[in-house]
């Protein structure tokens, strides 16, 4: 409740995106660097080196992303290459995040929802 | 025949005119040397000037680094992607290698629907990584200028050179097999650092032998006059030619 408050303030299709898709600050660096660069084709390995991310915590958050629309998995020659959705509509709401997070406030308001969704699952955990 | 033009002043003179069409040419140099820069510019001017479209393939640079880049030069490659007509894709070697090698994959595809005539794959020295002899590198970098021929794309795959200031010139694999090989320098004269460029080979083509003085200016590369008086140019220092040598041969 609080935390839907906290969004309150932002776009509400903008706080549904941050809501239901941005989770964790791996998956927001993932989202940065792919919008940032945005015909990268890669293995999770090398995203998660161009991130400076752990490996593990990387293949889970782009397997989510691929789940929720955000990316899309492709494999070549047996390995699975990610890359940013090419779904107008996706692509439009990634664009919409991140340049509404080239506000302070913004910024701070979706650090703090990741930090409450995570103290959710570590309860839940 | 017909060229594909650089469109770097002084570069297609000394390539007689330019590129073949689908062929492979190799660009090597040090850090630094205007490797990336004429990459970048044979893209743009392709684009710009000759209504190629292109595509520039990283392996290492984030693509945000050419944008920064090619603005400095006051090429908008973010308005060309845009307009589709360039697509910097970032990607590991060995999917590289991969996608080439497969049928419909997403080089050729971006080649089929957005007929892109011109690639920069910068730079061939991490693909180089993926052999563990010679014998393995040779059929890698065979099977690889083979799948962009096949494509007709004309390509400049850039090269790392290991050594800032001369050095013995290795032969590697790639300098027999792509159609022209062109090497940046350092060349050091009068305490000063300048840039040479050379066209060492250019298969089936006259070519420029010289050395000649590169600079990279706020428009991008140029290629300047040879460099005159002086002897040794690839070892990095140069020296004087003999006074006598000068007198009998340059100055009238």
């Amino acid at each position: 409740m609080e935390e839907e408050r906290f969004l309150e303030s932002i776009d509400p299709e903008l706080a549904e995106f941050i809501k239901a898709k941005i989770n964790s600050f791996t998956r927001w660096d993932i989202l940065k660097l792919l919008y940032s660069n945005p015909h990268t084709v890669d293995t999770a390995e090398r995203i998660a080196r161009q991130c400076g991310r752990p490996v593990e915590s990387v293949i889970r958050e782009l397997e989510g992303m691929v789940r929720d629309g955000l990316l899309e998995m492709h494999l070549v020659a047996g390995i699975p290459v990610y890359s940013l959705s090419k779904n107008p509509s996706a692509r439009q709401l990634i664009e919409k995040f991140l340049e509404a997070c080239r506000n302070r406030q913004v910024r701070v308001r979706v650090v703090y929802h990741i930090l409450k969704s995570r103290e959710v699952s570590f309860g839940e955990g | 025949m017909e060229r594909v033009k650089t469109g770097i002043p002084g570069l297609d003179e000394m390539l007689s005119g330019g590129f073949y069409p689908g062929s492979v040419n190799l660009v090597e140099g040090a850090p630094g040397t205007g490797k990336s820069t004429l990459g970048m510019q044979f893209i743009y001017n392709g684009i710009v000037k000759f209504g190629e479209p292109g595509l520039l393939i990283t392996f290492e640079e984030f693509p945000e680094q050419y944008y920064r880049d090619a603005e400095n030069f006051g090429w908008d490659f973010r308005r060309l992607e845009k307009e589709g007509m360039l697509k910097v894709i970032m990607t590991s070697p060995e999917i590289l290698k991969l996608d080439l090698e497969r049928v419909s994959g997403m080089v050729e595809q971006a080649v089929l629907e957005k007929g892109f005539k011109r690639i920069v794959i910068d730079s061939i020295t991490h693909l180089e990584r993926l052999a563990s002899d010679t014998v393995e590198l040779r059929n890698l970098e065979y099977s690889f200028v083979n799948a962009l021929k096949r494509l007709e794309l004309t390509a400049i795959l850039t090269r790392e050179s290991p050594v800032l200031l001369g050095g013995e010139m290795g032969t590697y694999p790639l300098s027999y097999m792509v159609d022209s090989y062109i090497l940046l320098r350092y060349v050091e004269i009068d305490s000063r650092i300048h840039k040479a460029i050379l066209v060492l080979k250019f298969r089936g083509s006259d070519h420029a032998k010289d050395i000649r003085r590169l600079e990279i200016t706020s428009k991008g590369i140029e290629v300047l006059e040879r460099f005159e008086g002086r002897e040794g140019l690839m070892s990095g220092t140069p020296r004087r030619m003999a006074e006598s040598f000068v007198e009998a041969f340059i100055r009238k």
